[in-house]
């Protein structure tokens, strides 16, 4: 478990003792194929994360809602339905309009490489899809987490 | 922070929770301090009883009717954290969501890390945020309850134990402790076989409370026919009228405040000064009588006028 290295060195640091990293699981469209995400969700967990998700159909605001309402480090969207560009950029543009800087914002699912760094430019990194080893994943998100937890920091 | 949480803002009321949950006790002392003048308004329900009985659901179902009431509700839910990893799957939010995304209800998850007794170590820190933040009803579900979880009776103005049908010798087991500390009951599920049954089984319970004190009663409740919900929100809200009545709304909460200042102090402040003293004296002393006498002299010292 590595639920304390997000610390950098900074005077804020006495804030927070070791948490565990917060994530948020979405699916948001129409797309029922939700194995992926109910695989990462115990995967997540069995990492030492809490990990919430929301189940097929929340609305991206309903998703942007959540994220703040129980102060996530990370958003992690999945979409297996082709139509990742327009719902990952809504996300985005929600959050931005919010002024929330402090989540990060993961991807995945059948995404094609060309979209990739379309969606890199958004914010949205990762982006694996079928076949990703579970551990690069983990390590993603920790990664991704630790910079939210920084940002909070300030 | 503390004025966004006073001014209703989302962002600060969760990261005021987030300091709850994983803040120093010094942070948390110093945000409980500043929010405690604009408390004291919540009231604060606790909804306990065996996994999978329908708590989220009922609490999806309530919230709506008490939003809908015009009042100012939220919810806070405990999920247990894996033993061996840390991490918890927050279960709860899936089975009520809906309802809060259409009411605009802030609901948070919390994981219980560990703490037994079926609640989280942040959840009175939280339920004071919400409380702070204008909340005027605190909906707070625990962890799937067993024999020992009865930590909400000291949180919660109204304790809430569900149950339902099928549960056997389960609720022999759950009679034994939990019992006691309800103030209302629901019989979930009533659209099952067997629910009948469970409800007289609560009824001849109650039936044999002090007939002085307030007057217990079981409501049934069923998610798929969405029945006996009203019946169940008119039980809370006459609760809540009978504690302010009593003038004894928050007043657990007040005693839970002073007794984690008081745990969250006693080494530093008592017992390391005291060990410091007994160090000073020899092996020939007695270590018993020793610390008998602080004890006594501190008794004496507590029982002065605050
Ligand atoms: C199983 C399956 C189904 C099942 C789904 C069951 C379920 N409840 O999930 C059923 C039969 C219902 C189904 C239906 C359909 N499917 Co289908 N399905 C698949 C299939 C074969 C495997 C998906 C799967 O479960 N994989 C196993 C899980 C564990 O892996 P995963 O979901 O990919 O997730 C992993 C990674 O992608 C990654 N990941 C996923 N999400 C995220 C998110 C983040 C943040 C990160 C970091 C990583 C990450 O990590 C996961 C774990 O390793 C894929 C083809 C394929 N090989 O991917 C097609 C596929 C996804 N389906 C497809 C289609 C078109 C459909 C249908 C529209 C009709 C059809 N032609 O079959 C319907 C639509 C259903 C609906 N309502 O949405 C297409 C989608 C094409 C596209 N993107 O445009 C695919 C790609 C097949 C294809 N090549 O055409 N499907
Ligand atoms: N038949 C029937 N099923 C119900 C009723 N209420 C809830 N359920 C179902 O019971 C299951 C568990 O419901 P939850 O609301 O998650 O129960 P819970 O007590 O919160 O569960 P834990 O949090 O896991 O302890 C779900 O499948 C619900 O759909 C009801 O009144 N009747
Ligand atoms: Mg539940």
């Amino acid at each position: 478990m590595s639920g304390g290295r997000y610390m950098a060195d900074g005077k804020s640091q006495s804030l927070f003792r070791e948490k565990p990293i917060k994530v948020l699981l979405a699916k948001p469209g129409i797309d029922g194929h939700d194995r992926g995400v109910l695989v990462l969700a115990k995967a997540f967990r069995d990492a030492g994360m809490e990990v919430l998700y929301v189940g097929l159909l929340p609305t991206p605001e309903d998703v942007v809602d959540t994220a703040i309402n129980e102060d996530v480090d990370v958003i992690a969207l999945s979409l297996l339905n082709g139509a990742h560009l327009t719902v990952f950029r809504k996300v985005m543009d929600i959050m931005k309009n919010k002024g929330i800087d402090d989540i990060s914002v993961v991807g995945g699912g059948t995404i094609p490489d060309e979209d990739k760094p379309e969606l890199e430019a958004l914010g949205i990194s990762g982006n694996y899809g079928p076949g990703t080893p579970l551990s690069t994943i983990i390590e993603h998100v920790r990664m991704r987490a630790e910079e939210a937890r920084i940002k909070k920091l300030r | 922070m503390v004025e966004g949480v006073v001014r209703s803002d989302r962002r600060s009321i969760a990261r005021a929770i987030s300091y709850m949950e994983d803040g120093h006790t010094e942070i948390k002392k110093e945000i409980m301090e500043k929010l405690y003048s604009h408390c004291g308004k919540a009231h604060v329900v606790g909804i306990t009883g065996p996994p999978g009985i329908g708590k989220s659901t009922l609490i999806g179902n309530i919230s709506v009717l008490l939003a809908k009431k015009g009042m100012n509700v939220s919810v806070l839910a405990v999920d247990a954290s894996s033993p061996y990893s840390g991490g918890s799957l927050l279960g709860n939010r899936i089975r009520m969501q809906e309802n809060l995304f259409n009411y605009g209800i802030y609901m948070r998850s919390l994981a219980n890390r560990g703490a037994r007794g079926g609640l989280s170590e942040s959840c009175m820190g939280a339920v004071n945020v919400l409380d702070a933040s204008g909340s005027e009803i605190i909906l707070i579900e625990t962890v799937g309850a067993g024999q020992a979880d009865l930590d909400i009776m000291n949180l919660a103005d109204t304790t809430i134990l569900v149950l339902g049908p099928g549960l056997g010798d389960q609720i022999q087991a759950i009679k034994a402790g939990i019992m006691e500390i309800a103030d209302l009951f629901v019989i979930n599920k009533m659209d099952i076989d067997g629910s009948y049954f469970a409800m007289k089984d609560i009824e001849e319970v109650i039936s044999m409370d002090d007939p002085r004190g307030y007057k217990r009663r079981v409501t049934g409740t069923s998610a798929t026919d969405h029945a006996g919900y009203d019946e169940l929100v008119g039980t809370i809200l006459d609760h809540g009228r009978y504690l302010s009545g009593e003038g004894t709304i928050g007043r657990k909460r007040f005693l839970m405040g002073a007794r984690w200042i008081l745990e969250s102090e006693i080494g530093r402040i008592i017992i390391d000064p005291a060990m410091d003293a007994i160090k000073k004296k020899g092996t020939d002393r007695n270590p018993y009588v020793l610390a008998e006498k602080i004890i006594s002299q501190l008794n004496a010292e507590i029982s002065k006028e605050l």
